[in-house]
């Protein structure tokens, strides 16, 4: 085992790959009661072709089908695991995202217990055409609430406006017509192809002894057995630099108006340090930009544009990304104008300097910072880091080292206009008030 | 957890001295009777001294030292508990120890003393555009509830069914409220908030209350002060109609159920009601979970939620539009099961075991034990978390079962969807 001591920070985080390529990390934190643990597959709804285990052709499945296979490893032959995560007193969730599906419990006892449930069924698929029909109801009736929920489509609207081909437009949950088609050899098929061990992360960050829990680990695995991995091929389309739709509203039962402009970036298929500085460096131009102390913010703020829906927010993985900045607005297609403007204008002439940068690196330091009080931050960021060879623990230093000139080149990746696209939903008559 | 010391009459310090995190957390509550009119002004106030002060007259200015203060977290917010309006000042800032500088933490109290103590005056008003700028704001997040049709739901279920009684009473209070808010009448909320409110200071970090002690009484002279008792126990009305149905232009049916019980936070029978609502739909392992959702797939989410105060049951379900008389019977059932006491020793064990681990859960972060500690102080001073786990192992299936009996269906509400046109354009 191999630990690497923050002194910055004051935290240790231990890691070790087991023989089956399982990569294990444990990070203790001093006065905690709660155990937090993820164990997470990088396996998303963006990966929907690609070529199974054993074979040499791709296929594709249906639209939601990881989000599906998501919610299929609670029910086993003997029962809900919710329920035995209950009796050991833990609370389990999942999730999934375009890139990863994440299984997780907390708990403040049992801790052992709670950790080999974890990794057992999450080992231990069963899936039945009978199951997989009953689930279709539960999961079309979640579909059915992200359908009414305004804050949502405004999101995915503008994602749909900016890519053509690739599978992040399509929703994580697919649609009660592509899940129709889902069968359980296909649940399988998934299952053997992105769940294997060396495709996933163990992490355990709260009350942990990390040698005892290790060795736990390790015992837990060396017991089952897998099948050699081959490696994963996963096959995206290629998508222009261009937004596809430049504008695009919808109707529905909303008080005000929502509007958000998109900026894609001309993706690089960045990874590692260098993917952490380009992020880090454009989350520093977007506050500089449109934060909070902006000459942006506090114009639109005045002038009644934007209200505390108000936010902006930039995420980068393999393949894809986008910038977005937006709010509820009586007057949507202004505050899209200036957030326009504002772009071009920086696109013309940078207008922040080192004073400027040195303000919201250290505002950035003392967030990070602070959240690393935060179990449920420090597991889901490490574990998304990891998947794109980023280190959490380097965000420091390479704030640190930021250089005015590599927030502007990062900005430049998303400043111009044909990669801007606007999306709103607007009131529907019967809810104007 | 926290050592408490009185700072003066009506003002009280409660510190605990922890390094745990690597922060320090500052709360300061401010707390009042509960009036639709008060609420709207209160809102209105919190954000108002949160926006700017004499010193930082711009909302930029203001959020620039906080930028420099590595970032602290520093917001006001409003909101009520049972028939108590509270108003709280939250800052959380790194601590200095893990920074190369010092002093930190007292530019961060400064920053609070000139928040609280140094407004952004105008002529012994607040400044007239901040405070239109302000309501304005207050007013549209009021209406932003419309948008997000489960808390709508619940919205208009709590409106209807205790229309007149605190429990119907938003923090933001109304938009009329807010509306025909003066600049003076809130100036003089204002002034007795500071004057005139029971206050409790909080502290989580690795502080000594000796050392809070004096940065309290330099940065915060407040005086002393006889807040008056809050009434708890209102009388619960009954609702003009027990069921409703409302239509809005959406695709899912938001089923909410309210029921009225004898049992509140202050009676002796608040852990029972805990586990009465665990038992029946707090957790993925309860009756409405594994009922509705797993064995029927009726729903994706459906859950009740027990609200001590004023001791209420809401149910809240996601469901097919046209399934509303399907669920409210099934629902009845798990009730009724309840009732019946048909409650396995698993359900009972798991239901101990998860209010235990939320309850110690939630203790492991600064916010989390300010906000448990500042409610449940009003059990017992020296709260600890065995004082409530002691309390649940205690709890029988019967005591379960005849605090489910003691439950009345107050009000069903339904907000479903209608046939609409295509809504793309």
């Amino acid at each position: 085992m191999n630990n690497l001591h923050f002194d910055q920070i004051d935290e240790t985080l231990y890691h070790e790959q087991l023989d089956n390529g399982l990569d294990v990390y444990i990070l203790p934190k001093k006065g905690f009661s709660k155990t937090y643990a993820t164990f997470t597959t990088k396996y998303g709804s963006i990966d929907n072709r690609f070529v199974p285990q054993g074979a040499e052709e791709p296929i594709s499945v249906p639209d939601g089908i990881a989000h599906f296979l998501e919610h299929k490893m609670f029910e086993k032959e003997e029962g809900d695991i919710f329920q035995q995560f209950s009796t050991q007193g833990a609370s389990a969730n999942a999730f999934t995202s375009f890139t990863r599906t994440a299984y997780l419990f907390s708990a403040t006892g049992q801790v052992n217990e709670n950790v080999r449930t974890l990794l057992d069924f999450v080992q231990s698929p069963y899936f039945t055409e009978k199951t997989v029909e009953k689930e279709k109801g539960i999961i079309g009736q979640e579909i059915t609430m992200y359908d009414d929920l305004a804050d949502w489509r405004l999101y995915f609207g503008l994602i749909e406006n900016m890519y053509q081909n690739h599978p992040v437009k399509i929703d994580i949950a697919g649609t009660i017509e592509s899940i129709s088609h889902i069968t359980a050899e296909h649940l399988y098929t998934c299952y053997n192809t992105f769940y294997h061990p060396s495709n996933m992360v163990l992490f355990i960050v709260g009350a942990a002894e990390p040698e005892e829990m290790m060795a736990l680990v390790r015992d837990n695995q060396a017991q089952k057995e897998f099948p050699p991995q081959q490696d994963i091929k996963r096959l995206y389309p290629d998508e222009p630099v261009e937004a596809v739709i430049k504008e695009r509203s919808l109707r529905m039962s909303v008080q005000k108006p929502k509007v958000l402009v998109g900026m894609k970036p001309i993706v690089k298929d960045l990874s590692g340090r260098e993917m952490l500085k380009h992020e880090l460096a454009m989350q520093l131009a977007l506050e500089l930009l449109f934060g909070r102390t902006s000459d942006f913010y506090h114009s639109a703020y005045e002038n009644d544009l934007i209200d505390e829906s108000y936010s902006y927010e930039f995420s980068l993985e393999q393949g894809f990304g986008y910038a977005m900045v937006g709010s509820d607005s009586s007057e949507p297609e202004k505050l899209a104008d200036e957030i326009a403007s504002t772009m071009d204008r920086a696109a013309e002439m940078w207008p922040f300097g080192a004073k400027d940068l040195d303000r919201v690196r250290r505002k950035k330091i003392g967030t990070f910072l602070r959240a690393l009080n935060s179990p449920e931050y420090i597991a889901n960021q490490f574990t998304r880091y990891k998947f794109n060879d980023m280190d959490l623990f380097e965000v420091v230093p390479v704030l640190e080292d930021m250089e005015v000139t590599d927030l502007q080149e990062a900005f430049a990746s998303i400043s111009g206009s044909e990669q801007r696209t606007v999306f709103s939903i607007l009131p529907s008559k019967k809810s104007s008030q | 957890m926290f050592d408490t010391i009185t700072i003066t009459d009506g003002v009280n310090l409660h510190v605990n001295e922890t390094k745990q995190f690597k922060t320090v957390s500052i709360a300061i509550k401010f707390k009042t009777g509960l009036t639709a009119g008060k609420a709207a002004a209160r809102s209105v106030l919190a954000n108002i001294l949160q926006h700017s002060n004499e010193n930082y007259p711009s909302h930029t200015a203001l959020r620039m030292v906080l930028d420099d203060l590595y970032g602290t977290s520093l917001y006001i917010d409003a909101t009520k508990r049972g028939s108590e309006h509270i108003v709280s000042l939250n800052v959380e800032t790194v601590n200095d120890q893990y920074l190369s500088e010092d002093g930190v933490l007292e530019k961060v109290l400064n920053l609070m003393h000139l928040i609280l103590f140094k407004p952004n005056f105008e002529n012994d008003l607040f400044k007239e555009t901040v405070f239109n700028r302000e309501k304005n704001v207050v007013k549209q997040r009021i209406e932003s509830i419309f948008d997000d049709k489960t808390r709508y739901a619940q919205h208009r279920l709590t409106e209807l069914a205790f229309a007149g009684h605190p429990a119907s009473i938003s923090a933001n209070g109304t938009i009329t409220d807010v509306e025909v808010l003066t600049n003076e009448a809130l100036r003089d909320v204002y002034r007795s908030m500071l004057t005139e409110d029971r206050i409790d200071i909080y502290t989580v970090g690795d502080l000594s209350a000796e050392t809070v002690a004096a940065y309290i009484q330099r940065y915060f002279p407040f005086g002393s002060r006889t807040p008056e008792s809050v009434q708890q126990h209102p009388e619960i009305p009954l609702p003009a109609a027990p069921r409703v149905t409302e239509t809005e232009d959406m695709k899912q049916g938001k089923l909410h159920i309210a029921y009225t019980s004898p049992v509140t936070f202050r009676d002796e029978k608040f852990p029972v009601m805990q586990l009465m609502n665990g038992v029946f739909g707090g957790y993925a392992h309860s009756k409405l979970f594994s009922n509705v959702r797993e064995k029927e797939s009726m729903a994706y989410y459906v859950s009740s939620s027990y609200s001590s105060q004023f001791g209420l049951l809401f149910v809240l379900a996601g469901i097919d539009q046209a399934m509303d008389e399907k669920a409210v019977r099934l629902i009845t059932e798990q009730l009724d099961d309840v009732k019946k006491g048909n409650i396995s020793d698993e359900e009972l064990g798991q239901t101990k075991a998860l209010l235990t681990n939320q309850l110690k859960e939630a203790l492991d972060s600064a916010r989390g034990q300010i906000e448990i500690y500042d409610q449940y102080m009003n059990l017992t001073p020296e709260f600890e978390s065995a004082y409530l786990i002691e309390k649940w192992q205690q709890v029988t299936k019967e005591e379960i079962a005849d605090a489910a009996n003691d439950l009345s269906l107050h009000m069903i509400y339904f907000l479903t969807g209608q046939e609409g046109e295509p809504n793309d354009e």
